[in-house]
């Protein structure tokens, strides 16, 4: 029995003004993302990726069209009242980290916690869990102006995932960082995502990336193009 | 967790912070010298207008008040000598002085000028301390016919201790009379225009020129300013019990210069207030909304991962409140210190309108006024970072994270 898909797009646009014109950024928009998944969207500058990742992070509203996120439609609900889904559900990595730059790193992961009432004790060990898994272990108490950019994403993979969300979206998050850098912060993310079966969806440009990702859809124009599946590299 | 990030934003931009804390401590340091100024002045004003002048109460024959008297001390008292034993019994009262107030004509022989003088009793009157003298001697005690008079009516009447003057006045059955008093002594009080008219003689001697046993009034002081109203309503029982049919008066009813002074300077310290007020909120207000946008990403951030509008709106509104919070107290610390360098500098202040002296700069702190510079701190900061507060939630989440 095929399972419901954690989201489902269907027939999504969205339009921006640009001046006095309107951009399309995205023009009739159908995907299913299955629970799980660890899928990037490539594509061009402007082909609409982060538009999409924005769509389904409800952070942003379409135009037209249905974006069904774990069952419930969210394309009905203003944005300000999907706080709760933004919290519980989903998960963000920037591509500029966004921490915030007065909490520690620690403070920093346990922020989303503390908007979901985790009891303390709990929240601690949380906290720990995943600055441990992110090998950050002895950088608890530094903010992040004192770690480098690497350090500074880990964090920001630790702070995504200590909320136990469903979905991670992640917009270029190796943009900023050196190969090396970004070669481990994806095995990080790898190795998360088949521990944990947390579905991963990469906005990206970066082949590596592209080639690591289980299924990646390509984009253009604002528009899905193809979709191979990559099942083979996965089993 | 929202104090700990409203506090750490606070100090984030230390500059901008210091600056506006600056401002709050200014307006609070303001409005506490000025406060303790005004009050200072008003205890002063006060206590100097009961002690020396009218007495916490004063106690007339009924009808004193709204009566026209026909003839001088129509409504006078008659026998206070019980009235003044049943007063003096009790503990919250210091003294009881009887006086009569009366005009007429002084003359030296070769000109004569109007009076005004207050027939009282010698021992009561430098007890009272009304007056400076500044040539002669006080009225004494057993001499009917010495009077002091005002330095400028001394001068008009090229008078010097030890010169007669003669007084003339209206009885009480309507006659004129007049009598010759030696002059004892040239007071001043402060104010000209009652030292250009002041005659102060002994009761004895007022009651002889107006041939009479009467007083107009008896004045009753107190240890304690603040007992006057209860001690006003058990006199009140006391008349009452003895169906004395008396009248009485506070010194508030009669203290018409203190309430106009009082007036005048709440209306400037309500200005003062008013300016300090807007400069805070403008100053807070500018500081937060500098903030929110350098800070438009962090929000972004903080509203993707799941901060709803109104933790936003908290965050922003607690940086206000913390600001107001930490400015007060420095205002309040620095203001109490200020008030004390002040106080200990013995500062002269010229004569006040009407004055003749001047008197020292003193500033009086008083809980009431900490207590309002304070909160005037706290809530115009918080109250200025509102507005921006609902901006920094209401910000489009995409917009704020930087993309299109």
């Amino acid at each position: 029995m095929h399972q419901q898909p954690l989201v489902r797009l269907t027939d999504v646009t969205r339009t921006y003004p640009l001046g006095r014109v309107n951009v399309r950024a995205l023009s009739g928009v159908s995907l299913d993302v299955d629970g799980g998944d660890f899928l990037a969207l490539a594509g061009p500058s402007g082909s609409g990726k982060t538009t999409l990742l924005n769509l389904i992070g409800c952070i942003d509203k379409p135009d037209s069209g249905r974006i069904l996120i774990d069952g419930v439609d969210v394309t009905a609900v203003p944005l300000h009242r999907l706080a709760s889904t933004r919290l519980h559900t989903l998960g963000f990595i920037f591509q500029t980290f966004n921490l915030i730059p007065v909490l520690t790193a620690y403070e920093n992961v346990e922020y989303p916690l503390l908007l979901q009432h985790v009891p303390a004790a709990k929240r601690r060990e949380r906290v720990r869990y995943w600055l441990e898994c992110v090998g950050l272990g002895d950088q608890a108490l530094q903010r992040p102006d004192q770690l480098s950019g690497g350090q500074r994403q880990r964090v920001a993979i630790a702070r995504a995932m200590a909320g136990e969300p469903k979905l991670v979206l992640a917009d270029e998050p190796t943009a900023n960082l050196d190969s090396v850098t970004a070669a481990k912060i994806l095995d990080l993310v790898e190795e998360i995502n088949a521990r944990t079966r947390c579905t991963f969806i990469f906005a990206t440009h970066d082949p590596a990336l592209m080639a690591r990702a289980r299924r990646c859809v390509r984009m253009h124009d604002g528009a899905l193009v193809t979709e191979p599946h990559l099942e083979a590299r996965a089993s | 967790m929202l104090t700990k990030l409203a506090l750490r934003n606070v100090f984030r931009n230390r500059r901008r912070s210091a600056i506006t804390l600056l401002v709050i401590v200014f307006g609070a340091v303001g409005l506490i010298l000025f406060g303790g100024y005004k009050a200072i002045t008003f205890h002063g004003l006060r206590e100097s207008t009961i002690r020396n002048r009218l007495g916490h109460l004063q106690i007339y024959k009924a009808g004193f008040e709204r009566a026209e008297a026909k003839k001088p001390l129509e409504y006078g008292l008659e026998d206070v000598a019980q009235l003044r034993r049943a007063i003096q019994s009790d503990k919250r009262v210091r003294m009881t002085t009887a006086q009569i107030t009366l005009m007429g004509l002084v003359s030296n022989g070769d000109k004569s000028e109007t009076f005004m003088a207050t027939g009282v009793e010698p021992k009561e009157d430098k007890a009272m301390n009304a007056q400076r003298l500044v040539a002669g001697t006080d009225l004494p005690v057993n001499e009917p016919d010495a009077v002091i008079i005002g330095r400028g009516l001394a001068a008009s009447m090229h008078a010097k201790p030890g010169d007669y003057l003669t007084l003339m006045s209206t009885t009480t059955s309507g006659s004129l009379n007049a009598i010759d008093v030696r002059v004892a002594g040239i007071f001043m009080s402060g104010v000209k225009e009652y030292d250009d008219r002041a005659i102060k003689m002994p009761l004895a001697g007022a009651q002889q020129l107006l041939q009479t046993a009467k007083v107009e009034r008896l004045l009753v002081m107190l240890n304690d300013t603040d007992d006057t109203a209860a001690v006003r309503a058990s006199l009140a029982a006391l008349f009452a019990k003895n169906h004395w049919a008396l009248e009485m008066k506070e010194w508030s009813q009669l203290a018409t210069f203190y309430h106009q002074v009082v007036l005048l300077y709440n209306g400037i310290f309500g200005f003062i207030g008013m300016v300090v007020f807007a400069i805070v909120i403008f100053s807070v207000a500018n500081t937060i909304v500098m903030s929110i946008f350098e800070r438009t990403r962090e929000i972004g951030t903080m509203m993707a991962i799941g901060t709803t509008r109104a933790s936003v709106m908290r965050l922003f509104l607690a940086e206000g409140l913390l600001i107001g919070i930490i400015g007060g107290v420095a205002g309040l610390l620095f203001g109490a210190g200020i008030s004390n360098l002040i106080n200990r500098a013995h500062i002269m202040l010229p004569p006040p309108p009407g004055y003749t002296q001047g008197y020292p700069l003193r500033v009086m702190l008083q809980p009431a006024i900490l207590v309002t510079a304070f909160l005037i701190a706290v809530i115009t900061s918080t109250l200025s970072s509102i507005l921006p507060a609902l901006k920094a939630s209401r910000l489009k989440i995409v917009d704020a994270l930087g993309h299109i």
